[in-house]
């Protein structure tokens, strides 16, 4: 089985412990090394990542919910779920002041006019989230809901898909927290915790038929 | 009352303009369209039925549902290999239709009225100055099936948007591709998305964030 993370039992060359503390994500080399020529870069790569830091701990969604999504989506940012340890419970009434749009539902060819102009009343820097099969690709009304826009990607940009018939609050919190890995930007793949791999690698596997 | 009564009544006021008896879970009449108006009064009007409320009001499409099987909805024959659906290319030709629950919180009891319509002339006389809420009903009917009621203060789409052609719950409506530039049509990853051998997911690019 092709494993998709490195383990390495040596740290590589350069390797500083207390520097890999101080930052929580890793800097790649050819801008290390741009670094230690030019000082400027070094500042103003700094800053982007604290704007960014800031803007991810604190991304205001706007107030747009469409279908029986965006009940799930209230119930994310009730007291059970309170999608606002994420820094995302400013649920703005006013496109203007917000800077997420989560399309939780279906959207409609009405809608989509409609759509368009809150997301361009939105000031940069702005994201979104397809919430649900609705959003991501017209879900059940892909073959006759003829009043339907089969994915709001045809309006939108989109960031992240969230897929789910709803979904449930869990995973709009987990699709939350990958958007705010986009906004850091983090580089590279996702490598789960060493105890999560071990305790995945004891649960029996069935693997699934080929062609599924 | 019991329904057989309120029948004779109603043939009795109306004469030929009760049609027939419907005996199915909705006990009720089958009306001229033309007549429609004066039957609703008769049952508001009328102290023994007194039918205050309209508890609803639907635009029917009867096409494939006559006792001689006149007409068919369309149906989808397979799947090109663009994955557009074929579909049978007969147009619908059976009647259209108006259906009025009625219910008596005086006497509890309650009683439907029926209208059929020909497809091409599909026009009924509104009862919404005997019932203010059939505005609406009437409304959703126009909009949906495309029955035209005469006489109604203010007949536009209510759910559609203005300027939606044709009527979307019609059996032999098809689907349009666009709407003001947005597209309608999805994008199918197989031809036949049924089929699951035809279904190829999109893979993962290499290297995308984890």
């Amino acid at each position: 089985m092709k494993k998709d993370y490195v383990e390495s039992t040596t740290p590589p060359e350069g390797y500083d412990p207390q520097r890999e503390q101080m930052l929580d994500f890793k800097v790649e080399e050819d801008l290390d090394k741009l670094c230690e020529t030019d000082s400027k870069n070094f500042i103003l790569t700094t800053v982007d990542e604290l704007f960014n830091w800031a803007r991810l701990s604190s991304v205001w969604p706007v107030t747009f919910g469409l279908a029986c999504c965006a009940i799930e989506m209230m119930a994310a940012s009730a007291t059970r779920y309170d999608i606002d340890r994420f820094g995302a419970g400013a649920f703005r009434a006013t496109p203007r002041q917000a800077d997420l749009m989560i399309v939780s539902g279906t959207v409609t060819a009405k809608m989509a006019s409609r759509l368009k102009r809150i997301y361009d009343q939105m000031p940069e820097p702005k994201w979104v989230v397809a919430m649900g099969s609705c959003a991501i690709g017209g879900g059940p009304y892909f073959k006759y809901g003829y009043h339907v826009v089969k994915g709001v990607d045809f309006i939108v940009p989109v960031d992240v898909y969230i897929p789910g018939c709803p979904p449930r609050p869990e995973v709009l919190l987990d699709g939350l927290m990958r958007l705010q890995d986009k906004i850091r930007g983090r580089k590279g793949k996702f490598v789960q915790p060493k105890w999560v791999q071990d305790y995945a690698s004891k649960i029996p596997y069935v693997k699934p038929e080929k062609g599924r | 009352m019991e329904p057989n009564a309120i029948h004779d009544l109603l043939c009795a006021k109306l004469g030929e303009a009760a049609l027939e008896y419907v005996d199915s879970y909705e006990k009720g009449t089958v009306i001229a369209a033309a007549k429609i108006a004066e039957a609703a009064t008769l049952l508001r009007d009328e102290p023994e039925l007194h039918f205050e409320q309209l508890m609803c009001l639907s635009g029917v499409d009867w096409d494939g549902h006559d006792a001689e099987g006149k007409g068919k909805s369309v149906a989808i024959l397979g799947y090109t290999e663009e994955g557009k659906p074929e579909l049978s290319d007969r147009v619908g030709d059976g009647d259209l239709g108006v259906f009025y629950a009625c219910y008596s919180h005086r006497h509890g009891h309650k009683y439907s009225l029926f209208v059929r319509v020909p497809r091409d002339a599909a026009e009924v006389p509104t009862v919404s100055h005997l019932w203010p809420t059939a505005a609406w009903h009437e409304r959703e009917a126009y909009d949906l099936v495309g029955i035209t009621f005469t006489g109604h203060p203010d007949l536009r789409r209510i759910l559609l948007e203005d300027g939606w052609e044709g009527h979307p719950l019609r059996k032999d409506y098809q689907m349009p591709a666009q709407w003001q530039g947005v597209p309608l049509e999805g994008r199918s990853y197989a031809a036949n998305p049924f089929n699951e051998a035809d279904v190829v997911l999109p893979t993962k690019p290499e290297g995308g964030q984890g």
